[in-house]
């Protein structure tokens, strides 16, 4: 039937097909909720009762004023300090095993192997590394003679951080394999050129190996932003948010607002703050990079 | 011309396929809702040919919706059996379904709902004569616990299938390698007892104070035992400072305190683990938990012997006199519009004669019937006074809402912070300022 029409409309009606159902599913499943959530932002639904008030502003401004609310971005800075050093350590390996090196798909395995584990599971084992009484970091501690009372979890002082360093060593490996395969783009006559001139390693790194993966490295900082703002998991099993708040993230205030007080309209508000502050965050990130970049 | 066609082709094709999703989805509705409706169908139809038999007599089809799915096939053929012994002109059927309250929600949406449920908690209690026969006429033996918490305007819609109470369970073995041959009766010898259990090495009480869930005991229960009344929850709606030191919250939470201070509790309460305690408690490692009944068998399956394994009431002062809250479990509801007569006789019949009660842990509903249960006869052999669960109230729960105060993490606050009143001065900041949005 097709092959009667002229070539220009098959191509159309192969595309529009094509394109279609990507784009309804995506339409279905990811825009129209986000536009209902913004909806629902303006309104005070309880999540059940079949009438929503419009409410106006009301929402956000109380996201705003209530530090209660916003206050607890500031746990968040903890992720996000522990995933630059993660991107720098991903690099790092990233070099280290993209050069000669024996049994260097072994590391690269070793290393990515966490990514792959089911992030509920990683936070439940790592449960049982920084017990204090029984956890196997304060074992080793001990038997180090370097104190084995620590309390990891439960400390408010540095409870984010022993919280992000699981993140860094589920996510290392996944930042590492994305910048390998950045450098296995860079042709090796570049090196070879560079090491006739004189370069040493550093001089390498820094001048070919460097602008050949800025765009990398963005989007990696990309998905080290948007992760460190929206950590959820391993504070929701490892902590449930303790000690007395200290490790609650933004994500988790949303769900306690949404199904525990019923507020499905700030929380709703709250959805929508998050979603604009990454967009501001990835905004004047790809600002100053591409200036730097170019 | 060519463009709208080729639109027009490309939403054909997924119109299609959309379709194709949807009529599946339909098929099974329906299926499912053509076997309720026969059901209750063949239910009504059979209570006319019943009541046509003649007085007192009756029959049919009663169809009980449960959460119990483990129960299928064991106890609930034993519980039909001799159901139908005793009735042998009615037939009934056990449903199971997980995810209850959502499933009976539907269920109730669409008219058509099995003859006896579970009443669930989203069901305001304003809406049941709507949907429940009123149970006022159901002959017990004897006078029943939870007669006011799901009724309207006087009537009963519905019965409590047990009740659970709260207290300290403890490991016997612990307690003798301590050397406490009587159980506390005061909150002082609690303590004394509590340093005994340290000494002897044992970890007094697994607080769990870190899952937050644990510690609402600390704010349902104590408090309820302190005051002598069960509606605390409810009376912070009529206060501006609902949370104070020498009030019920502060009395409470300030034994949790003063427990976490003598180290009585975990060695480091914000790195607890709950499935671990419970082998702990089971081990003898920990002494004793601050937690309702249930407990007690989930202990038993951590490997402690029943015998090992005690119950008492917490004592939360001095007097001597011991008192525990006494909690309802699932309601049975009566479909109105079901075989009404049989259902109500299924419903006696599970309080009186099922002995569902003493499977599932708990206290019998029928005031005058003792549990066969070890831990809770021991329990009742230290005479507490025992204080009902009240109705809830939809004011406190609001305020509650709108301030988002999560009890949880104020009592996890008061027991870490160095000074409790700024705490509760705090929270309480927060309570009159949503009462004044909530209430107008």
């Amino acid at each position: 039937m097709l092959s009667r029409l002229p070539f220009g409309t098959q191509k159309k009606i192969i595309i529009i097909s094509f394109v279609a159902l990507p784009l309804l599913l995506l339409l279905t499943f990811s825009y129209y909720p986000a536009l209902e959530l913004v909806r629902l932002s303006f309104t005070n639904w309880d999540g059940m009762s079949p009438d929503k008030d419009w409410v106006g502003f009301k929402n956000y401004h109380e996201v705003f004023s209530n530090s209660e609310i916003f206050g607890v971005f500031k746990h968040n800075v903890a992720y996000f300090v522990v995933g630059i050093v993660q991107n720098i350590a991903a690099i790092y390996f990233a070099v280290v095993l993209n050069g000669k090196l024996k049994g260097k798909y072994f590391f690269r395995l070793l290393l990515f192997l966490p990514y792959i584990l089911n992030g509920v599971a990683v936070a439940y084992a790592f449960g049982y590394v920084f017990d204090t009484t029984n956890g196997s970091l304060n074992f080793v501690l001990g038997k180090a003679g370097l104190g084995s009372e620590t309390s990891w979890l439960g400390t408010e002082k540095f409870v984010n951080y022993t919280l992000a360093s699981i993140g860094f060593w589920r996510f290392m490996g996944f930042n590492m394999v994305i910048y390998l395969a950045a450098l296995q783009s860079i042709p090796g006559d570049l090196y070879e050129a560079a090491s006739i001139d004189g370069a040493n390693k550093w001089q390498q790194f820094r001048f070919i190996t460097l602008p050949n993966i800025y765009k990398i490295v963005e989007l990696n900082l990309f998905l080290t932003v948007t992760g460190a703002l929206e950590v959820f998991d391993l504070p929701f099993v490892l902590t449930n948010g303790g000690p007395a708040g200290a490790s609650e993230t933004f994500v988790m205030k949303i769900l306690e607002t949404a199904f525990q007080f019923n507020n499905y309209g700030l929380a709703s508000a709250m959805s929508v703050v998050l979603l604009i502050g990454v967009v501001i965050v990835i905004s004047i990130q790809r600002f100053f990079l591409s200036r730097k970049g170019d | 011309m060519k463009k709208s066609l080729s639109l027009l082709l490309v939403s054909a094709l997924s119109l299609t396929m959309l379709a194709g999703c949807g009529s599946d989805d339909k098929k099974e509705e329906t299926k499912a809702a053509d076997t309720d409706k026969e059901s209750t169908s063949a239910a009504s139809t059979d209570t006319e040919a019943g009541s046509t038999d003649g007085a007192g007599d009756i029959s049919g089809k009663v169809v009980f919706l449960t959460n119990r799915t483990d129960m299928v096939g064991k106890q609930y053929s034993d519980y039909k059996k001799r159901f139908e012994e005793k009735y042998p002109n009615v037939k009934i059927e056990f449903e199971a379904v997980t995810d209850y309250e959502k499933t009976e929600k539907i269920r109730i949406a669409t008219g058509e709902y099995p003859d006896v449920v579970l009443i669930g908690s989203g069901i305001p209690n304003s809406d049941f004569p709507k949907y429940f026969e009123p149970l006022d006429d159901i002959q017990f033996s004897g006078d029943i616990s939870f007669k006011d918490l799901k009724s309207y305007e006087g009537h009963m819609y519905g019965v409590s299938s047990g009740g659970s109470t709260v207290g300290i369970v403890y490991n016997k073995k612990a307690f003798e390698k301590a050397g406490i041959t009587a159980v506390p009766k005061t909150l002082d010898e609690f303590y004394a007892a509590a340093q005994k259990l340290k000494d002897a090495g044992i970890t007094p009480l697994a607080s769990n104070f870190k899952d937050k869930w644990p510690l609402d005991t600390w704010i349902y229960d104590v408090p309820t035992m302190i005051g002598g009344a069960s509606d605390h929850q409810n009376k912070r709606a009529d206060s501006d400072t609902p949370y104070t030191m020498d009030g019920v919250y502060g009395q409470s939470w300030s034994i949790l305190r003063t427990l976490y201070e003598k180290g009585f509790l975990e060695k480091d309460i914000n790195s607890t683990n709950w499935e671990n305690s419970k082998k702990d408690v089971a081990q003898g490692k920990f002494g004793m938990y601050l937690l309702g009944n249930w407990v007690i068998n989930q202990v038993i399956e951590n490997g402690a012997a029943s015998e090992d394994v005690g119950f008492f009431p917490f004592p939360t002062d001095n007097s001597g006199t011991l008192k525990a809250p006494l909690n309802p479990d699932w309601f049975y509801g009566v479909n109105k519009n079901g075989n009404v007569a049989a259902a109500k006789a299924f419903v006696k019949w599970m309080i009186e004669e099922s002995g569902f009660d003493d499977f599932a842990g708990l206290i019998p509903t029928l005031k005058d019937k003792q549990s066969n249960l070890a831990q809770l006869a021991e329990f009742n052999g230290y005479n507490p006074q025992y204080i009902e669960a009240g109705p809830s109230n939809d004011v406190a729960t609001s305020i509650q809402n709108a301030a988002q105060i999560d009890q949880g993490k104020v009592v996890q606050e008061f027991v870490l912070a160095p000074d409790q009143q700024s705490i509760l001065d705090k929270y309480n900041k927060l309570w009159a300022n949503a009462k004044k949005s909530v209430v107008k």
